[in-house]
């Protein structure tokens, strides 16, 4: 059983490796070469991690390779648009000016009950209100609506509201953040004299605090510490 | 570009382990088969310890890879292969020449079988 053990703890550490190797990418978003590698490397690192009478290495083979392959058709798809059409192919467009088509559509298999879903989750019922929808690579539909049928920005409204720019944790669950204090050019004082501000003597009573780039802070107690 | 090269080294490498792997296998497989080959040989001569001396020497040479061996065969197969080795030396020790030509012509198959299963051949591959 303690093989069980170490093995699985090899295979997952591998398989962990190769999951970062492949990007901040979600499931649903793989391109078709990632998904295959998120599928094959499942299935051969459970085998041995089950079956003791094959060697380890013999999974282990398999996984470095499908990983060093797709490191290299990554870098591939990289510098090259031809490449990276071949593999990953061309995004599809299925709907233009609020019209289907529909033989892109059967091209990709793409029915219209799931074009119909995928508007709805986009808060779109009316195709005719679609300038365009994209089926991207990734199986994901890009839904680009007509210009009067987008919601007005702030700079359509002719308003100019201030702009808080990226907010910095500088303390997370009573931990202090000494580097983003110092990134965002602060130092202990300035955070003592927040905490007194909010009646807090302690980092460690607080959840979160942020501040942003003009200077505002966000401000949450921890709850249960006093 | 550096991914790139970490990549073709790994793959490169993985290759070289492998080949060398099937190669090594290849002449660790011909020199037991020829001694085991040798002592059925002396046993037919009626020559009995020294026939059990060339089947010891085989196996001590097995056993000297054991870890390696396990490492990277199918443990069933390199199960098998320890076993025919014990059953071939008792039935020497008991000088059974049918049984033993039958369990040693076993073994010898077992070890090239071993052998071509690593080698790198179209009917390997498909």
């Amino acid at each position: 059983m303690v093989i069980a053990l170490v093995r699985t703890i090899i295979l997952y550490l591998l398989i962990i490796a190769g999951v970062r190797l492949m990007g901040k990418r979600q499931v649903g978003e793989l391109e078709p070469s990632e998904l295959v590698l998120a599928l094959i490397i499942a299935d051969l690192a459970a085998v041995p991690m089950q079956d003791f009478g094959i060697p380890l290495i013999s999974g282990i083979i398999p996984i470095l390779t499908l990983l060093s392959v797709t490191m290299l058709i990554s870098m591939l798809t990289m510098k090259s648009v031809r490449f990276r059409a071949l593999l990953c192919g061309r995004p599809s467009i299925i709907v233009e000016n609020g019209k289907l088509h529909q033989r892109e559509m059967a091209k990709n298999r793409f029915t219209i009950d799931e074009l119909m879903e995928e508007l709805r989750m986009k808060g779109i019922t009316d195709i005719s209100t679609v300038k365009y929808a994209i089926l991207e690579t990734n199986g994901q539909l890009s839904v680009l609506p007509y210009a009067n049928q987008k919601p007005p920005a702030a700079k359509d409204m002719g308003l100019a509201p201030e702009e808080g720019g990226l907010p910095i944790v500088i303390i997370n669950d009573g931990r202090v953040l000494e580097h983003n204090l110092k990134t965002r050019g602060y130092d202990m004082n300035w955070l003592e004299k927040q905490l007194q501000s909010h009646g807090v003597k302690k980092a460690q009573e607080v959840y979160l605090l942020t501040v942003d780039e003009m200077d505002r802070v966000y401000f949450s107690h921890k709850e249960g510490a006093q | 570009m550096k991914r790139v090269w970490i990549a073709l080294a790994i793959l490169a490498s993985i290759l070289a382990a492998t080949l060398c792997h099937s190669v090594y296998l290849g002449h660790f497989t011909r020199d037991l088969t020829a001694l085991l080959e040798t002592a059925e040989a002396e046993a037919e001569a009626g020559n009995w310890d020294s026939a059990l001396d060339l089947t010891q020497t085989a196996r001590d040479k097995w056993d000297a890879r054991d870890s390696y061996l396990h490492i990277t065969l199918r443990h069933d197969v390199t199960d098998g292969i320890y076993t025919g080795f014990r059953e071939v030396a008792e039935l020497l020790h008991c000088q059974e020449q049918g049984e033993y030509s039958a369990a040693n012509a076993r073994l010898i198959a077992g070890l090239e079988l071993l052998s071509e299963a690593e080698q790198l051949t179209l009917q390997n591959v498909l």
